[in-house]
């Protein structure tokens, strides 16, 4: 039972494949995990420098395409002062004060053929001839611009216009035909038209945050003020930190702006800034890269290694599965190779697959439990020898007894036969008394040697243990109460509740019978008999214990207390303890002993409750019952 | 050689004086093709008067006739009215119709056939005929009603199933509303025929494709707009030009009502520089007005102020202490409106007043151009009064001093500005010729002909 017991244990703790495929699983998923980290921060890395070249490239290509406009208009500012028109223009105001009417809408219409938003025809001193943003402002000073300080590249310009201020990418030529050149100003206007005009890369937006310093002392951040291609930005709020602090620093910033939650939706924000003829700062261009694509290649990166990880464990779990089943098939035929060893098959063998430990190991389990197999019938032979040497001796011992009383008996009756025939007739009555009682001891040795031989096996039914244990203390109490013995005392620690098992009620009541007359032939000089009952601590067995306050037993003695024929008394005949042995065996139960010399010893009987046997009887009864 | 001389003299001399004379002397038929802006969507002299002004006066002309005709010094003429009379206290009108006159369809004109056409278009009046004559009667005197009967809405038609039948000389022969009208002769007219055989009206045409379609020879008579006729002229084209009919002026949405408010708006008509506006905007076609009625009309116009005076406006605007910024309306796809409205802007901050241009419906001032609505003076400024939302004007007598006194009240009240008047004028082929042209503007095509020569 304990055996089975301990073969059990394995199936609920882990198994060694388990704890393999464990073993294996947690290193794959570490090297999996180690290996995506490793990726990803090297490709993180490699991406945002690539990010930050494309930036630095995209921003570069931004301010090429800004340059190209600018010599557009610069260009185109030329042709028209260059041109038929201009030049009779200029003859005409040389002749003295402008007729506005015949110029009213010059200026628009050289501005639409040359694609101009802004355009305005200036005298010497700075008053408008014509002007095609605003040609109601005939006969008005230009007063952004002083005409001494007339710029000679292309500069920004913050145009009023009817409907407000707009600003302008601009050229001043002059019309060179007189001393006092009028002089011809045209821009692009910088607008949402403007934005979306710009040939930009992918992902890139251009933004345009308008007149910074749209009032005196006004250097706050207006949503209104800020455009794009599309019109005004309808979420500028992201961006007003950063408007604010170029404002403060006067200086070209870039910054990461987070739009949403979704990392996705991130732009880097490079500014350039718009600055006037006289450096006042007229207005900041915002070139927002899209992180989109770094980020959608990030997650790739990282979907791609969490499903390449969680194909590559799964795999990994398979083959470990494998390797570990392969590792462990021949651990686990030893294993139950052993257990089958344990159980008392001693025959068994396993298959040696491998040269390698594991084969070695087969191997030697082979041999280890062929040798076991060879030791165990030489012990048995030996056990055999020993027990018929044992068997002769008491035979020997018992019969030898006896027979020598009737060796003298029958001498003294020779004797007295020969010597004294008068006395012959009174010997002979005593010495026949004296054969028959000793006849009588050898039949009775004779027939508990035959009653150990037929052991009967035992017949089940539902028994209290504790009314078995009370029968028991109740049949020897008599003895135990005679008078010219020592005084034993009995006493009775008996479970609760009752005691139910499955047993021979006969049998059982033999044995415990056995065991009382043990201890009280281990008590000459008196002491207590204490008999118990209780459960076992799993519930399942049933304990008996017979327990004595004798002399006790040695280590030695208690080692072989059970072997028949075997006594440390002097009548005894070695089968007391034997029987209760094979009793409590054929119950399926088992008996121990546990003593110290001096202190007593305790016999100690478990019998399972024989649950199966219990319903059949259960049944049974029942269909008897009916 | 003096023998056979003379008469090669007297030959030559015929000769020439009869291609002379065939030149000048009236030609019937062609077609004159005219080319306008306008597109109405109906004939009905009401509904072409109310929406469309100057144009609804010379369709008007052509398709349907009026009781009585204003002429070019105001004076009253008979129309389908041979004569008129009022009782004593100008309440009952009676107007005897001119006989043999019919409708294009052949019917008579009947007295109550006038009644009914009226009373389509002046429900409040009460009307009716008694003995073949017109009769209107009024609870309040109306003297200037005869001179009202010959506005262009009052033409007498005939309504029948959506057609509209006049008795003017000419004849509905195609009408694609809004695009297209042809107009042919009417033999039976009882002014008589017209030399022209018919006339093609295209509407909705660009000042622009007009110019283009005169230059091309596809239409014979174009409007031409007052800023683009110093170029038109300068390109040698034909331009014939009203005297100053349509009046631009300022009009403020709600009256004035304090005293702050007074000094605001008189800074602000002194501060627009109405000379510049016309020298530039209408290229001098114009006259800068501070009047309703033209001088032309009345004589007086003069006596109100038209120039800018930058120095007064400053102070007038210095007697309030915080100004509103107005809005001012106008016609965006008026490039003439556009301008002007941009220029007033820029004026007004001169003298310290913010404007704010605005198309939208709401606005504290409107740009407006007005059309002089009769050449008679009181019609004239009882159209305009009603035109700029101002009280119908009060006259005493019928004398000019209370004309003037009427219309010094109505800018008294400081919700008008004007600005600027200016001419109707028109692009005309050289082979159209007699076109007449009212003071008014209105076309006199009866008495026109083509030419069957090159111009």
């Amino acid at each position: 039972m304990a055996i089975a017991e301990c073969v059990d244990l394995p199936g609920k703790a882990m198994t060694l494949r388990r704890k393999l495929l464990l073993l294996f699983t947690l290193v794959v998923f570490l090297c999996v995990a180690a290996v995506a980290w490793i990726i990803s921060s090297l490709a993180r890395r490699a991406f945002e420098k690539t990010n930050d070249e494309r930036t630095v490239a995209l921003v570069a290509q931004f301010r090429r395409e800004f340059n190209r406009r600018g010599k557009e208009v610069s260009e185109r500012v030329q042709a028209i002062a260059a041109s038929e028109a201009s030049t009779r223009m200029a003859l005409a105001l040389s002749r003295g004060i402008p007729d506005y009417g015949t110029y009213l809408n010059e200026a628009g219409n050289v501005a639409t053929n040359q694609q101009l938003d802004f355009l305005e025809f200036l005298t010497s001193d700075g008053t408008i001839i014509s002007s095609a943003q605003w040609p109601a402002k005939f006969g008005y000073k230009e007063s952004s611009v002083s005409t001494s300080t007339v710029p000679q590249t292309v500069f920004l310009k913050q145009e009023e216009l009817p409907e407000g201020e707009a600003l302008g990418l601009c050229a001043f030529r002059e019309i060179q035909v007189t001393d006092k050149p009028p002089l011809v100003v045209g821009c692009r206007r910088i607008d949402k038209d403007f934005l979306a005009s710009l040939e930009l890369p992918s992902g890139m937006r251009a933004m345009l945050y308008e007149s910074p310093f749209h009032q005196e002392g006004d250097a706050g951040f207006s949503p209104q003020l800020l455009i794009d291609a599309g019109g005004p930005v309808l979420r500028a709020d992201p961006l007003a930190p950063l408007i604010r602090q170029i404002q403060e620093q006067q200086r070209e910033i870039s910054q990461l702006v987070h739009w949403s939650s979704d990392p996705a939706d991130d732009e880097t924000i490079n500014s350039i800034l718009l600055r006037g003829v006289n450096g006042q700062l007229l207005g900041i261009l915002l070139i927002a890269n899209s992180r989109r694509p770094y980020v959608e290649l990030r997650r790739h990166i990282g979907s791609t290694a969490f499903f390449s990880g969680f194909a590559g464990m799964l795999i990994a779990v398979v083959l470990s599965g494998w390797a570990a089943a392969r590792i462990t098939h021949p651990v686990e035929e030893l294993a139950q190779a052993a257990r089958e060893v344990a159980a008392g098959n001693w025959n068994t063998q396993v298959e040696v697959t491998t040269s390698d430990e594991l084969g070695q190991l087969a191997e030697s389990f082979n041999v280890m439990t062929r040798e076991l197999l060879q030791q165990r019938e030489h012990l048995v032979q030996a056990e055999r020898v020993a027990a018929w040497r044992e068997l002769a001796r008491r035979l020997a011992h018992e019969l030898k007894n006896p027979l020598f009383p009737l060796q003298l008996t029958v001498e003294n009756l020779v004797r007295a036969r020969q010597q004294s025939p008068e006395m012959f007739e009174e010997i002979f009555q005593e010495s026949s008394s004296t054969l028959l009682a000793e006849i009588g001891n050898l039949k009775n040795i004779i027939s508990r040697f035959s009653e150990f031989s037929k052991m009967p096996l035992p017949q089940f039914e539902s028994v209290d243990l504790n009314e078995i244990v009370r029968k028991v203390a109740r049949l020897f109490q008599a003895q135990l109460d005679a008078p010219g013995h020592a005084s034993i005392k009995c006493k009775l620690e008996l479970a609760d509740s009752p005691v139910s098992i499955a047993g021979d009620p006969e049998l059982l009541h033999r044995a415990l019978s056995n065991l009382v007359l043990n201890a009280m032939d281990a008590m000459p000089e008196g002491g207590t008999l204490t008999l118990r009952t209780r459960w076992g601590s799993d519930g399942n067995d049933a304990c008996v214990e017979v327990s004595d306050t004798g002399s006790g037993l040695t280590p030695e003695e208690s080692a072989r207390v059970f072997t028949p024929y075997y006594t440390s008394k002097t009548h005894g005949t070695g089968l007391g303890l034997a029987i209760v042995q094979s009793v409590i065996s054929d119950h399926g139960g088992r008996v121990s002993v546990r003593s110290e010399p001096g202190r007593g010893t305790t016999f100690e009987i478990k019998l399972p409750r024989n649950e199966e046997k219990l319903q059949a009887l259960d049944i049974t009864g029942r269909t008897l019952g009916r | 050689m003096k023998r056979i001389s003379f008469p090669l003299l007297v030959a030559s001399s015929l000769f020439l004086a009869t291609i002379a004379f065939s030149e000048t002397r009236p030609h019937y038929g062609g077609t004159l093709h005219v080319a306008i802006r306008d597109a109405p969507l109906s004939l009905d002299p009401s509904e072409i008067a109310r929406a469309h002004g100057q144009t609804s006066a010379n369709l008007a002309s052509l398709l349907f006739d009026t009781l009585t005709r204003v002429d070019e010094r105001g004076q009253l003429q008979p129309g389908l009215a041979r004569s008129w009379q009022a009782d004593s206290g100008n309440r009952r009108w009676r107007f005897v119709l001119r006989t043999g006159v019919t409708f294009s369809d052949g019917k008579p004109l009947t007295a109550d056939s006038v009644v009914a056409s009226l009373k389509a278009i002046n429900a409040g009046w009460k009307i009716f005929s008694e003995a073949g004559a017109v009769i209107v009667e009024g609870e309040s005197p109306a003297p200037y009603l005869p001179a009202q009967l010959a506005l262009p809405r009052n033409g007498i038609a005939k309504r029948d199933g959506g057609k509209e039948l006049g008795t003017g000389p000419f004849v509905v022969s195609q009408w694609l509303p809004s695009k297209h009208l042809t107009a042919a002769a009417r033999e039976d007219y009882w002014g008589g025929r017209p030399f022209l055989d018919s006339i093609e009206i295209e509407m909705g045409e660009s000042l622009r494709d007009q110019m283009i379609a005169l230059d091309l020879g596809k239409a014979q008579l174009i409007e031409i707009a007052p800023e683009k006729a110093r170029s038109a002229g300068i390109e040698d084209r034909e331009v014939s030009k009203s005297a100053g009919t349509e009046m631009m002026a300022l009009v403020f949405s709600r009256p004035c009502e304090s005293a702050q408010e007074q000094y605001l708006r008189d800074a602000f008509s002194l501060s627009i520089d109405r000379e510049s506006l016309n020298k530039v905007v209408l290229q001098g076609e114009g006259d800068p007005t501070g009047g309703l009625l033209p001088d032309w009309m009345t004589g007086y116009e003069f006596i109100f102020p038209a120039q800018m005076n930058l120095t007064r406006a400053r102070e007038e605007r210095s007697q309030v202490q915080h100004a509103p910024v107005w809005t001012l309306k106008f016609d965006p796809n008026d490039p003439v409106e556009n301008i002007v409205a941009q220029r007033i802007v820029l004026n007004a901050n001169e003298a310290g007043l913010r404007l704010q241009l605005s198309t939208g419906s709401a606005s504290d001032l409107r740009l407006v151009r007005l059309p002089l609505a009769s050449l008679d003076v009181h019609v004239a400024l009882d159209e305009l009064a009603t035109a700029l939302g101002l009280p119908q004007p009060q006259y005493a007598t019928d004398s000019l001093e209370d004309v003037y006194s009427a219309e010094k009240a109505l800018l008294d009240s400081h919700r008008v500005i004007p600005l600027l008047r200016s001419p109707r004028e028109w692009g005309v082929a050289g082979t159209v010729r007699n076109l007449a042209m009212s003071r008014d503007g209105t076309w006199q095509l009866p008495n026109a002909w083509i030419s069957p020569g090159k111009p």
